[in-house]
């Protein structure tokens, strides 16, 4: 009897947090579906119901609403920014994991250190960067603002090539094939997963992000912006009682694919950060 | 360490030295023309390669580089003028000096002397190496076999050097910006094109640190670097207790369907932070629907009697009143960061050997004691040094900052005021809001090179760590 007490007990108090957890969630949803467009300050759920909000997302484009530009904009600057960050992860994870050269442990500890300098920090002189270059207010700006260094966030990827076999490698060169070609033929098709890791988590920053994006796309024009900037332009003290149900219907399409992503990829996640330290 | 640098530079000038004086005519003509050893060896490519480097390196010096360079001391002497012609109804624009061109461009410039320095040096050592090789008889590679060279044993040259330039692009060359802009009064009276800046040596670090009728960034400093540290030794300790506590919790074998619960932790999480944050800032508004609640069910009233909420006001300020809003962020935050910390934390404890808890439990440990004893320990030990790197990103935990009280939170302190700090400012958020809003960008700078050096110490802990006891080739 006390058993059962403590087994009921016990799934209380997770269904307890994981209510805590979920009323935002929640509200976000049901805000989405309100047939009012002010925040609603009385009521937890809408009094009024309405898919208005969504199709005001996608059919009724405004000077405020440009929600299907937007989207096009994240998607085509994400998928640039997770193939150039890929690309780029990769080819130092490999020279840092399986080549020897002088100099290489100095340059391991150089991009360490380099890593923790944050980059809101130097944006300003990116942003200067950029603008001396043309490439502010441009979506080519932003995604080399997002991979151009990318090849510091190695680690992950370094220790997991770090735990694929030398004699691999060896018995390849002893066949007399190249450097290359044991980087394409033989690590690449073993890091699958870190491949599929490193792809999701670069396409997943332009959509998180805000701070760079909101300086280097500042024209005004509401069809250049990215997803993030267009949302937080909706809470605008004076848009937020016209547009705040279409803010939250907006977040909830914009978080259907990125939290499959998420999911998807904090499995590759834990197995990565614990792979490498447990064994080390 | 310091030893070995040091004789590691050394050498490399030794080798200089011996590669001048040892080498034969064609090694010295190189140091007037680059390719001239190459050619003397037949490898004629690479002596056009070097001679065309050499040409451009040339033609960059005098059109870029020295013009710039010229005006680095001063950066810039004049002043921006517009003229209207009224016959024409044109304006003319003079020839005006743009400070910040000019500091960015001789950055740039230096960096570009830097390199070819180092590529003039190794030019003269390879082509050194080629006269040995030669007379020792040994196979000189043509340029086939160099280029077939990249794609093998020095296939890290080829693989490093796009990451290299990018990284060089976006990290390396803002920093020195960011640096050099630290000495100079870069501001919203100095802004480029229409006014000049110029050095104005250590000014800026000093103005950080007093505290006068006019300046008071050294109080806002202090309090700002205050809440900061406070901020990130909260924000990681109550996230990473609970999140192993969480996920100890689920995956305790008395918990059904932990797969379950886990997914919804996971849910909340993977909604993207500013839509989440932006909602909850509204949830929490001072009119928002947390305080609708709260008055309708009497806590707004018990919390003025009990001298929580100042009795004028008819709301819980939330996120509006400093203190709510430090207590609040770091509630919010725990919202935030908890769900990681159980996913990590899972991936770890099922690592866990199994045995040693049995073990105890045999010996009449109870779980508490195991908890302590056996599981802390050794999370400590594997998600230690993630530990500080989470400190340290907490320390510029930007978006939690900025997305929850940027436009809801303004300061009644007049001194923060002035220096457009908030209370609930971190030092990157301060930064932020200094450059974005304030076009203060030489105060900005210095906070960023603190907050850089703050990082740094912390950094240096974890980095010994990892890089020093790197096991990379144990398990292979």
């Amino acid at each position: 009897m006390k058993k059962q007490f403590k087994f009921i007990g016990r799934h209380l108090v997770l269904l307890l947090l994981a209510v805590i957890w979920l009323i935002p969630i929640v509200w976000l949803v049901v805000t989405s579906f309100s047939g009012y467009k002010g925040i609603n300050t009385a009521h937890f759920f809408p009094q009024t119901w309405s898919l208005d909000n969504y199709v005001a997302l996608f059919l009724r484009p405004d000077s405020v609403v440009q929600y299907k530009k937007w989207f096009a904009n994240t998607f085509v600057i994400a998928v640039f920014t997770a193939l150039i960050s890929t690309i780029f992860v990769l080819m130092v994870a490999y020279t840092m994991s399986c080549m020897r050269f002088k100099g290489r442990k100095q340059l391991m500890s150089f991009g360490i250190i380099l890593n923790m300098f944050p980059g809101v920090l130097s944006m300003i002189a990116v942003y200067f960067i950029l603008k001396s270059l043309g490439l502010t207010n441009s979506h080519i700006g932003m995604i080399i603002v997002y991979s151009a260094g990318s090849g510091l966030g190695y680690l992950i990827a370094k220790g997991f090539m770090d735990t694929i076999s030398n004699s691999l490698r060896e018995a390849a060169r002893l066949e007399g094939a190249s450097e290359a070609k044991i980087f394409w033929k033989i690590i690449l098709p073993l890091s699958k997963p870190i491949i599929v890791y490193t792809v999701i988590s670069s396409f997943l920053v332009p959509w998180g992000d805000f701070v760079f994006a909101k300086l280097m796309l500042n024209s005004g024009i509401s069809t250049d912006w990215t997803v993030a900037i267009g949302l937080y332009n909706m809470l605008n003290k004076s848009l937020v009682n016209k547009y705040f149900s279409i803010f939250c219907a907006g977040g909830v399409i914009v978080s259907i694919p990125i939290s499959i992503l998420f999911v998807i990829m904090q499995k590759f996640y834990v197995e990565g950060i614990t792979g490498g330290s447990v064994k080390g | 360490m310091n030893n070995k640098f040091f004789k590691a530079v050394g050498n490399y000038f030794k080798e200089f030295g011996t590669a001048i004086v040892k080498g034969d005519i064609f090694v010295k003509l190189s140091l007037l023309f680059m390719g001239a050893g190459y050619f003397a060896r037949k490898q004629i490519i690479n002596g056009i390669i070097m001679m065309l480097l050499e040409v451009v390196f040339a033609v960059m010096c005098v059109g870029y580089a020295a013009p710039n360079l010229a005006k680095f001391g001063t950066l810039g002497t004049v002043q921006f003028e517009q003229v209207f012609d009224p016959l024409t109804l044109t304006s003319t624009v003079n020839d005006y000096d743009n400070s910040f061109q000019i500091l960015l461009n001789s950055i740039i410039a230096l960096f570009l002397i830097v390199v070819f320095i180092l590529v003039y040096i190794s030019n003269v050592k390879t082509v050194y190496r080629l006269q040995m090789d030669q007379k020792e008889g040994r196979h000189i590679n043509t340029f086939k076999e160099d280029i077939r060279a990249l794609f093998n044993e020095k296939f890290h040259i080829t693989l490093m050097t796009l990451p290299c330039i990018g990284i060089i692009l976006m990290n390396i060359l803002p920093i020195l910006v960011l640096i050099a802009v630290a000495f100079t009064n870069y501001d919203q009276q100095h802004m480029p094109p229409s006014a000049l800046f110029t050095w104005v040596g250590l000014r800026n670090f000093k103005n950080l640190f007093t505290n006068s009728a006019t300046i008071t960034f050294g109080y806002s400093f202090t309090k700002v670097l205050v809440w900061t540290l406070e901020w990130a030794v909260l924000a990681t300790f109550t996230t990473y207790i609970l999140g192993i506590l969480l996920a100890k919790f689920i995956n305790d074998k008395k918990t059904k369907w932990p797969k379950f619960w886990r997914t919804l932790f996971i849910i909340a999480i993977a909604v993207p932070q500013f839509v989440t944050l932006l909602l909850v800032r509204n949830f929490f508004g001072d009119t928002g629907i947390v305080n609708t609640i709260c008055a309708n069910i009497g806590v707004t009233d018990f919390l003025k009697n009990i001298g929580l909420v100042s009795k004028s006001l008819s709301y819980i300020p939330f996120l509006t009143s400093p203190g709510w809003a430090k207590f609040m962020i770091v509630m919010i935050n725990i919202w935030v960061g908890v769900p990681y910390q159980m996913l990590i934390a899972t991936g770890v404890l099922m690592n866990i050997p199994e045995d040693q808890i049995e073990s105890a439990r045999i010996d009449g440990a109870s779980s508490f004691q195991i908890f302590r004893k056996i599981t802390m320990p050794y999370m400590l030990f594997v998600t230690g040094p993630a530990l500080i790197t989470d400190f340290v990103k907490n320390i510029n935990n930007f978006n939690v900052i900025y997305l929850l009280t940027q436009d809801v939170f303004v300061t009644s302190n007049q001194a923060l005021a002035n220096s457009n700090a908030k209370e609930v400012d971190l030092l990157v958020t301060w930064l932020f809001r200094l450059t974005n809003e304030y076009y203060n960008y030489k105060m900005a700078s210095v906070i960023g090179i603190c907050v850089f050096v703050i990082c740094a110490a912390f950094t240096l802990v974890t980095f010994t760590r990892t890089i020093k006891g790197d096991k990379e080739d144990e398990f292979r």
